[in-house]
């Protein structure tokens, strides 16, 4: 995959890509959209990046220490912020109960600990993206070498 | 009851009646294709009908997405098929990539995908 | 903070959440993996028991998530049945776990063992959720991840027979899934409502306005479970996925994978479907019947099997249809019956297949004929099997004869003696597949293969042992669950 067009525009896009994935992850709770959306737009970036330059480079970008890091961190922020609720007297998950802020709506620090929980699913869907990719075309790979 | 009439029953059920109609497309290239990729995407079809019929539940006509403005008055539509529907999507989502997965090992492991030629590799059984 | 209070939600949370730290245990300190595991099984366990004396103390009790109360949040509740199953998943969990910590070292590579203990502690949390939740699309997206996380505990062996059983398994686990979510929506159009209770109010209005609707939401719900849980004429996945993974899988998957299926069922059935709309259709009946040519069809299968993993899975098709008939019956007894029978075949099917794994581990073989005689080299493991074998066969003092009683007395209760002349037929047909291993084991010269075997590491013995004393403890002393297992039944048929 040596295409010159195709890396010349994906290396344009890319940037507007991944601000879009974040812009959508954080508008979670404002608008359509989400950690799983945004995540997913986050993730294609990054196979983007694989596909248009090499798998190499893109395997190179984020090392799969990084990205197994970045899967159970997602999941645990998630699991945190059950967590916390409990610490403060209400039920898992508990929102404005367990004393979240809720700000005013509109606001990007809004909505208590949902922004925080968006961010995780984020995180998580981006990273497991990347790993589902990264692992299924490896797979082939080692095939061929066989 | 009339043709003008079943016809207007079915338009108004559209949503019901195509996801019916994608349910049993992707049904039956479940079952009657050998390869297991096509067998994979025709689980997705079916899924897809399901997330259809499901969302259709929560449709109303001329209705907006939920996003409270202030001041400003909407017919929405009822957002909790919707939310669980982007549950059922990402479930389909790792189901997906986990057959697909194991569909590689399987080219690793007998040289082909096809179901039938698989069962003759290995001599009996059925897949 | 009262710790306590919280036990629904931290009996699913804790091992989800050391779920998601295993990976990075498994890559920077390999030897926390099993430590860790077990201390959250462990926990779940304590959280059972805790939650157990509670409701017998204080009755049925549920927790919001998220301080929501239904119907807009998901409830988890409580009550006798849910509680029994949490205590049987976790119970027989953590014994399986520790068991497979030393023998998985053979059966898998070493670098996906970490994996293997996520994949364990995802099972069991979403095993301990679709029992106690009390909401339908939360039960749906519990079905998946349990369906994933057992396929994958099969899969993670990588030989050809795991690969291929285990897309089988996956390809009709969804099938049952996509069947279960569309029962939702049909229910979900009429009551517009997912939490049980709600769903039982409002559908005998529904029931009179939508019957059609009903109707098909509930074929849908039995065919999807029942794929999943290896209803007979659905059990087609079984047999492979259950012989071919690693041995601790397989016990985990024939002796709790396919029950949480059975007590969805039964709590969907019986808490949320009007007794009318259950009386308008044959559905009972025909569960009945399933049930039955399971239990007669299943044993015949496991005649002719030699794998003796094999012969333990077709086994299974033929206990899930006790399960079943108890369902089926709608008696108190049959219902106690089949309830206990969940617990009492998660336990000696668990030690049938690990013993069948401490064989596999000590001589390689796997064969029955060639196992004959083994009872002289490998004599604690061999007399587990036949406490196990004994107990499938229903002999008395063993926990396996308590069960079929109160099913063959249930179904006399209702006035169908047919069916118990079925449970004394499949009792002879379990004594023709399970005494000649016993009586080869002990009375015939020792096969070339069992001459030598392995010795045993104490982490594979303790489990056998106490799952061996488990199966006569609980044949002699039933009283110590039938309490619970009673006011169950009395919950669900509302006496």
């Amino acid at each position: 995959m040596e295409d010159t067009i195709v890396r010349y525009v994906s290396r344009i896009i890319l940037p507007f890509v991944q601000l879009y994935g974040l812009y959508v992850v954080l508008h979670g709770h404002l608008s359509p959209g989400g950690g799983f959306s945004g995540g997913t737009i986050i993730g294609a970036s990054m196979i983007l990046y694989a596909l248009s330059f090499n798998l190499a480079a893109g395997s190179k970008k984020l090392s799969h220490d990084v990205s197994s890091i970045l899967e159970s961190t997602g999941a645990l922020i998630f699991a945190g912020m059950g967590l916390i609720s409990l610490l403060l007297g209400a039920n898992f998950l508990a929102n404005r109960i367990a004393g979240f802020p809720l700000g005013t709506p509109g606001n990007i620090f809004s909505s208590g600990s949902i922004v925080i929980i968006t961010f995780g699913v984020g995180i998580k869907v981006a990273s497991t993206m990347i790993t589902l990719f990264f692992s299924l075309i490896e797979e082939e790979h080692s095939h061929e070498h066989h | 009851m009339s043709i003008t009439e079943i016809v207007l029953r079915l338009h108004a059920n559209s949503y019901y009646f195509f996801a019916i109609l994608l349910f049993i497309i992707g049904f039956h290239t479940m079952l009657t294709h050998n390869n297991l990729i096509k067998k994979v995407i025709g689980m997705n079809i079916m899924d897809t009908a399901i997330f259809l019929l499901f969302v259709a539940i929560g449709y109303v006509r001329g209705g907006r997405s939920p996003i409270l403005e202030p001041g400003v008055d909407h017919v929405f539509i009822n957002p909790l098929p919707t939310a669980l529907i982007l549950t059922g999507i990402v479930v389909a989502v790792s189901v997906t990539a986990y057959a697909l997965s194991l569909i590689i090992k399987l080219y690793k492991h007998y040289g082909t995908i096809d179901a039938e030629e698989i069962m003759r590799i290995r001599g009996g059984g059925s897949l | 903070m009262n710790l306590s209070q919280h036990l629904p939600a931290l009996i699913i949370v804790v091992p989800l959440f050391f779920a998601f730290v295993m990976p990075l245990l498994a890559r920077w300190c390999k030897q926390w993996c099993v430590p860790t595991t077990l201390g959250a099984i462990i926990f779940s366990f304590g959280a059972a028991v805790k939650m157990t004396f509670q409701v017998m103390n204080t009755g049925p009790f549920s927790y919001y998530m998220g301080n929501w109360p239904p119907p807009w949040g998901i409830e988890l509740s409580i009550d006798y049945l849910t509680v029994f199953a949490a205590l049987t998943i976790n119970g027989v969990g953590l014994l399986i776990i520790w068991y497979g910590s030393k023998d998985l070292l053979h059966e898998l590579k070493s670098e996906v063992i970490g994996w293997y203990y996520t994949l364990y502690l995802l099972l069991m949390a979403s095993m301990t959720g679709i029992v106690i939740t009390n909401d339908i699309f939360n039960m749906f997206v519990f079905f998946e991840i349990c369906a994933i996380a057992s396929c994958g505990i099969i899969s993670i062996k990588e030989s050809r027979d795991c690969i291929e059983a285990a897309f089988k398994y996956l390809v009709l686990s969804v099938l049952g899934s996509g069947a279960f979510l569309l029962a939702i929506a049909l229910l979900y159009m009429v009551t517009g409502h997912l939490n049980f209770t709600f769903m039982a109010e409002a559908l005998p209005d529904a029931m009179v306005l939508y019957p059609k609707n009903l109707l098909v939401a509930l074929g849908l719900l039995v065919v999807g479970l029942g794929v999943k849980a290896a209803l007979f004429p659905l059990h087609a996945w079984l047999p492979d996925a259950h012989s071919s993974a690693p041995s601790p899988s397989s016990a985990v998957l024939s002796a709790l994978v396919i029950k949480v299926y059975a007590v969805a069922m039964i709590r969907l059935l019986y808490l949320v479907f009007p007794r009318e709309l259950l009386g308008m259709t044959p559905v009972m009946e025909m569960i009945l019947w399933m049930a039955t040519l399971a239990i007669i069809i299943g044993s015949m299968f496991a005649i002719v099997q030699d794998d003796i993993k094999k012969m333990l899975a077709y086994s299974s098709i033929a206990q899930i249809g006790y399960v079943f008939l108890g369902v089926g019956l709608m008696s108190e007894s049959a219902l106690v019956g089949g309830i206990l029978h969940i617990f009492n075949h998660a336990t000696m099917k668990s030690l049938l297949f690990l013993v069948a794994g401490a064989f596999i581990y000590g001589t390689g073989a796997r064969k029955l004929s060639e196992l004959k005689g083994i009872g002289h080299t490998m004599p604690i493991p061999t007399i587990a099997f036949c406490i196990g074998a004994f107990s499938m066969v229903g002999i008395p003092i063993t926990s396996g004869f308590i069960s079929k009683w109160y099913l063959a007395l249930g179904a006399l209760d209702v006035g169908r003696p047919f069916f118990t002349a079925v449970i004394l037929i499949s009792s002879l047909l379990n004594g023709i597949y399970y005494l000649p291993i016993v009586v080869n084991a002990f009375f015939s010269k020792p096969e070339e293969a069992v001459k030598e075997p392995k010795q045993l590491p104490r982490q594979m013995l303790v489990p056998l042992t106490l799952l061996s004393i488990g199966v006569i403890f609980f044949g002699i002393f039933p009283s110590l669950i039938l309490g619970i297992v009673y006011r169950a039944a009395q919950l669900l048929l509302g006496l």
